[in-house]
């Protein structure tokens, strides 16, 4: 495996950011829930920090992620594909791009309008998004929180389409993005 | 015995300026003591700030309410001293949830100890100003401690004003500010930076 794209197969560093975000927002969803079950303690403010931390290095991923993504070659979609299917591809995948970044800038904003500064694991302090404001904080937890959810929808919908071509399709559109594999029809 | 009459004569004179020397300091002390000036708050125009470190960022928070009385002479520090008593239910950390927080039985307690307190008897000269010497008392804990500060007078307006400012940092965890989970000083730290700004007025 080449750690650039080819047209049939995604690289190394492809695979790496791909499979490094999805372990992170797995780490995201548990520290978010464990936090949101306790009361004020020390433990909350440390499980929010590294939900911070985590999300802040999420954004980053992304950032050099797309990076990447247009310096690279996009292993192109099956032929077999109907076109609103091909729409749809599109469509989740842009989506889920939008989410990465509306979920860590979401929840930047929604610290700065609370009055928390954000520090990345106690390195450096973010500067504050926007100034301290109550009811901005409101309405940016509601938004974070409702993201949370449509993140979820449309990670789901990915999940479902990447299992769908594995096994209905029998195409190579999941095995090209797991390492270990040989991408090609699959016998 | 002309000799020995000049001799007493002399020992007499002596005691009197001695006496009189004596009482001379004494009235000079007494003097210094009456003229030390006595100064109280203007709380509009004073404030007391504290900086933590939580979640590996700085934050800000204040004391809105407390109380200063300021005996101050700069020519007889002996007769100087200063008292402060914070009310901790004022704390404000700029966020009313973590401020109820503060107030709880694991952090202030202050349904427990409403006040904090710095006496101190003893004022310094140091090099950069002024240093006050006393005991700290925080959620029924005493500590020696030692507040370095600047102090300058004015007239405004025909009134006699000093301000006084000057920063410091208290360890939480010394006066059990941290109790339970709260000990752990990973995200919220020990050192705590307390600064204020003062204005004064003699009366």
């Amino acid at each position: 495996m080449s750690v650039r794209n080819t047209k049939h197969r995604w690289g190394a560093l492809s695979q790496l950011f791909h499979w490094l975000i999805v372990v992170l927002i797995i780490v995201q969803v548990t520290l978010a829930s464990l936090a949101d079950d306790l009361p004020a303690s020390a433990r909350k403010v440390a499980l929010l920090a590294r939900h911070k931390s985590v999300g802040i290095t999420i954004l980053m991923l992304v950032i050099l992620r797309l990076l990447w993504r247009s310096l690279n070659l996009t292993p192109l979609l099956p032929d077999t594909l109907k076109p609103y299917e091909r729409f749809l591809a599109r469509f989740t995948h842009a989506a889920l791009y939008v989410l990465l970044f509306a979920m860590p800038l979401s929840g930047w904003m929604m610290s700065s309008a609370r009055g928390f500064p954000v520090s990345w694991f106690g390195f450096f302090t973010l500067p504050d998004l926007v100034a301290k404001n109550k009811s901005l904080y409101a309405a940016l937890l509601t938004t974070h929180e409702t993201l949370a959810w449509v993140l979820g929808a449309v990670v789901t919908l990915h999940v479902a389409a990447a299992l769908k071509h594995h096994f209905m399709h029998r195409d190579d559109v999941l095995r090209r993005m797991l390492p270990f594999t040989t991408p090609g029809p699959k016998a | 015995m002309t000799l020995r009459s000049s001799a007493d004569a002399a020992g007499a004179a002596a005691a009197t300026v001695l006496t009189a020397a004596l009482l001379l300091c004494s009235d000079a002390r007494a003097a210094d003591a009456a003229a030390a000036t006595h100064y109280v708050l203007d709380p509009a125009k004073s404030s007391l700030e504290f900086t933590f470190v939580q979640a590996g960022a700085q934050n800000k928070g204040r004391f809105t309410r407390f109380q200063v009385a300021f005996e101050f002479a700069a020519e007889s520090l002996a007769a100087s001293r200063l008292d402060v008593t914070v009310d901790i239910n004022s704390v404000d950390s700029g966020d009313e949830e973590r401020d109820e927080t503060l107030r709880g039985g694991d952090l202030f307690a202050v349904a427990k100890f409403p006040q904090a307190h710095f006496a101190a008897s003893q004022i310094n000269r140091t090099a950069s100003g002024y240093e006050a010497v006393g005991k700290l008392t925080i959620r029924g804990v005493t500590h020696d401690a030692r507040v370095p500060f600047a102090f300058r007078t004015a007239t405004e307006n025909g009134v006699a004003v000093g301000y006084m400012t000057g920063k410091t940092s208290v360890r939480r965890l010394d006066y059990g500010v941290g109790q339970g989970d709260w000990r752990a000083t990973d995200q919220v730290g020990n050192d705590v930076g307390v600064s204020f700004a003062l204005r004064l007025t003699a009366h």
